[in-house]
């Protein structure tokens, strides 16, 4: 019986994750995605205190100051200035969408796989249960959420992840029904073993591929919806800010040249939203079976 | 694409386009159909017309379907501020002459010698068809508030065709009465229009027939009129196009012979119709100012246009937690006194809003507002606040305020604010402006200097609205504390600036259940003494006792105007007339 384990497929992972490594670092898109993350992770957590700006009070004395002497990006319409801004707001954006992605990608495994692993009617229950909540819009229960209560950054997190995990429950659930029809999770049932040693020692860590490029898409549709609910002024509340808030107090002065309002925050989302992606994209590149020659 | 990048590349895009036009567009001194014979004027953003009968519900008769009904049907005594000044403007009313009793209970008014669009005369009997209709069907008129017109008006006497009196339950003050109910009254087409011949029947024929708006143009119960323009089309989408009425006798006669009034969806629509100069009278926001040159270029001119109203922020004095400290005027003077409405006005507003002390418009200049009023009570000092607060029993604990002395005493919290309070409050405010959310940041700002807790929370502005009611301290919809409606949301006053329906105890819109005996008296003796000293003590009275947070009162509109077109004054009362624009060059 222990023999039959041992040639499970259980051992191969490690040497597969070596194998991944080396054919991520391969792919420069995800390698630069991977440094723009780190950067911008090191911009908004340490770069405060190497700049350090007063982001509570306003100063109306010092409003829509162009980049310069002691502002290097501004200041904005209240007199914040923009740099020690966009950090300060890059900490919720960045927060958010990573605790956000994370927390949906965990409930998302959860559910996938305990429907796809159980199935019959149980799966079918829950999987309506997603199909349900899909067809609702996310920006719908958002905008509804943000009228009854008032946002704050842990707010956030749980609402976003609350209506993220569908997407990545629909993945999980795929691949455990793929996986718990394999050889070697029907011969460890058939020799005593229980659902919990199969969920263990087989379907999660054979899903882990497929878990960690979702979480780094659902990271990067995070910090987009949360940019986006910001924008509509349904974000976090002041003095607090994100870079979707600071883009929506930033357009209204579109046509009077303070780009610095706008491109920087604008820019960020892009470039943090596009590292996501990418990374997601190199990870999908790196754990496909298929591309392992 | 992400929704912020797509938003990105459009404003790239109409920045792109503004330059180009810009730089393509010189000035001119006609519409922009590059005719003198019409103007296209932009309604304000989201409002479409629906409505021209000058009598009927609430929800049909605000100001813009106003200013169009009145366009059509002059009316009795046009008590605006077309002329600059609000006054009684004569040469836009069908009435000549108001003359009140010396016991100030009745009024007798002289009609002009004007005749209807068919040719017939208006009489005495076309005025006491509009005072059967609303004495009649009050509950349905937008106009009535219980206790007032036409509660109080006792008596319709018709003296001859173009005399008649109305008498009053009691004395009033003249100016009041003629500003505030006088002003409502227009004379109707009693031969066309009284066809069922009793006022419920009639209101009910009017009101069914003013609800197809697509017969608006044909009609021919809409074809008699008075006013200085007739309906030429009307559209369900918002489109309304008016012609000079050529049998017009009155004394605006119209300078246009076409007025096109333009719907639009958005602000930004309409800037953009600016932009491209198929607007000849239209408006931008408070934050586009610092693009005026641009539009000078375009050869426009921008006006600001300042409202007869007020702006502040009401306390909930029912709210369960922070009502007993809303109640202590220390702390309401603590609140005002960290609130630096001149830096606000200038900056935040642009330079488009006045500091506002009570409650009395302060951007024009008037009898009513008091010295005290004008003299600001309580200037901006957080240090003074802080001094009022910590004389007043708080010590600061952590950056906030907190209760440590209870008790009435001189030097305590008073009545009602227990030990460990600590002075923290949130403002449900209207989300979607800039402007707003800047000016809550900085008073959010200079609140936490004096130690005061100001958390913001925004929704839509309807939803501010059903969620800030009037209340009692059980109810649970009781736990808002402070409510802002937003810049566009000011309280806008009829030509007599009372406060009746706003700090009156159980006042119709008295949001926070402010409550003051001697307040109410004042009120009442501002409707009823003949002399403006009894509004200017409520003025002073007001400005004193603090029943909101007084904030800076912003203009109602920045108007972009073609060059060329002028003749006219902007109504603070945020009518428009078209009859007195004209094309001077």
């Amino acid at each position: 019986m222990t023999a039959v384990l041992q040639t499970t497929p259980t051992a191969e992972p490690v040497a597969n994750y070596r194998l991944s490594l080396r054919r991520f670092t391969r792919n420069k898109l995800a390698v630069a995605g991977l440094a723009v993350v780190v950067l911008f992770l090191l911009f908004c957590f340490v770069g405060p205190l190497l700049y350090s700006t007063d982001q509570t009070h306003t100063d109306l004395t010092q409003v829509n100051l162009g980049p310069g002497g002691s502002h290097w990006l501004g200041t904005d319409a209240v007199g914040h200035d923009e740099l020690g801004r966009l950090m300060y707001g890059g900490k919720v954006s960045m927060l958010v969408g990573l605790a956000a992605g994370v927390l949906a990608t965990v409930i998302g495994t959860l559910w996938g796989a305990t429907a796809g692993y159980a199935g019959g009617w149980l799966d079918a229950v829950m999987m309506r249960i997603v199909d349900a909540g899909i067809a609702i819009p996310a920006l719908f229960i958002l905008l509804v959420v943000s009228a009854i209560t008032t946002p704050d950054t842990l707010g956030l997190i749980i609402v976003l992840g609350l209506v993220s995990w569908l997407v990545p429950s629909r993945l999980v659930r795929a691949e455990t029904l793929t996986l718990k029809s394999r050889d070697y999770v029907l011969t460890l049932r058939a020799t005593g073993g229980t659902h919990g040693r199969a969920i263990r020692r087989h379907i999660l860590p054979n899903s882990v591929s497929t878990i960690v490029v979702a979480a780094t898409f659902q990271v990067a549709d995070a910090i987009l919806l949360v940019a986006y609910v910001s924008y509509l002024g349904l974000g976090v509340q002041p003095p607090k800010t994100d870079w979707g808030g600071m883009l929506s107090a930033g357009l209204t002065a579109a046509y009077s040249g303070r780009w610095w309002l706008i491109v920087p925050p604008g820019l960020a989302i892009i470039l943090v939203v596009c590292a996501f992606n990418a990374i997601g994209d190199g990870l999908r590149d790196a754990f496909d079976v298929r591309g392992r020659g | 694409m992400s929704p912020a990048r797509t938003r990105l590349l459009t404003g790239a895009a109409l920045s792109a386009g503004t330059l180009l036009l810009a730089g393509c567009s010189g000035s001119s001194g006609t519409s922009s159909s590059g005719s003198h014979d019409s103007i296209n004027y932009a309604l304000p953003a989201n409002f479409t017309p629906n409505w021209i009968l000058p009598i009927g519900t609430a929800a049909h008769l605000n100001t813009n379907n106003k200013s169009i009904s009145n366009a059509l049907w002059e009316p009795l005594v046009a008590y605006d501020g077309s002329t600059g000044t609000i006054g009684w403007n004569k040469k836009g009313s069908v009435a000549t002459a108001a003359d009140f009793a010396a016991d100030s209970k009745s009024v007798t008014i002289t009609l002009g010698d004007r005749h209807w669009s068919d040719g017939k005369p208006i009489t005495s009997a076309d005025v006491k068809f509009w005072f059967d209709l609303v004495k009649a069907n009050k509950a349905e008129w937008a106009g009535y508030s219980p206790g007032k017109a036409p509660d109080n008006w006792t008596s319709f006497k018709t003296v001859d065709a173009r005399h008649f009196t109305i008498t009053f339950d009691k004395a009033y003050n003249p100016q009041w009465m003629l500003a505030n109910e006088l002003s409502q009254i227009n004379p109707l087409p009693q031969h066309a229009w009284d066809k069922p011949g009793d006022a419920k029947k009639d209101w009910t024929y009017l009101n069914d027939a003013a609800k197809n708006i697509g017969g608006y143009a044909t009609n021919a119960l809409w074809k008699t009129t008075s006013g200085p323009y007739d309906v030429k089309s009307f559209s369900t989408a918002g489109k309304v196009v008016l012609a000079a009425n050529k049998k017009y006798d009155g004394g605006e006669k119209p300078g246009i012979p076409t007025v096109n009034l333009l719907p639009f969806t958005t602000a930004d629509a309409e800037k953009n119709a600016l932009r491209s100069g198929t607007v000849d009278y239209g408006y931008i926001e408070a934050t586009d100012l610092d693009q005026k040159d641009s539009f000078t270029a375009q050869g426009y001119e921008v006006k600001p246009w300042s409202g007869w109203a007020i702006t502040y922020m009401p306390y909930n004095f029912n709210n369960p937690s922070m009502g007993a400290v809303f109640k202590q005027l220390y702390a309401r003077q603590a609140v005002q006194r960290s609130i630096d409405q001149t830096t606000l006005a200038k900056v935040v507003f642009n330079g488009t809003a006045v500091p506002g002390y009570g409650p009395i418009p302060q951007a024009q200049t008037s009898n009513f507002v008091s010295p005290t009023q004008k003299a600001n009570p309580y200037p901006f000092s957080t240090s003074a606040a802080k001094s009022l607060l910590t004389g007043h029993g708080w010590t600061e604990q952590g950056g906030v305020m907190t209760c440590t002395s209870p008790g009435t005493g001189a030097s305590q919290c008073g009545e009602g604010v227990a030990k460990g309070t600590k002075f923290q409050m949130q403002v449900l405010s209207q989300s979607g402006s800039t402007v707003t959310d800047n000016m809550m940041s900085a008073i959010q700002s200079s609140l936490a200097k004096t130690g005061i807790k100001f958390s913001i929370k925004t929704a839509p502005v309807n939803s501010v609205l059903s969620q800030t009611p009037q209340c009692t301290t059980s109810q649970s919809i009781c736990k808002w504390q402070l409510s802002f409606f937003g810049t566009m949301g000011s309280w806008y006053f009829n030509a007599f600036p009372t406060g009746d329906s706003l700090f009156q105890s159980k006042g119709g819109s008295n949001f926070g259940n402010y409550s003051d005996t001697a307040v109410d008296q004042l009120i009442s003796a501002s409707t009823t003494s003949s002399s403006n000293q009894a509004v200017q003590e409520y003025s002073a009275a007001l400005a004193k006792d603090l029943p909101v947070i007084w904030l800076p009162e912003p203009d109602y509109q920045i108007s972009v105007v073609k060059k060329g077109l002028g003749g006219f004054s902007q109504d603070s009362l945020a009518n428009f007339h078209p009859a007195q624009w004209k094309w001077t060059s």
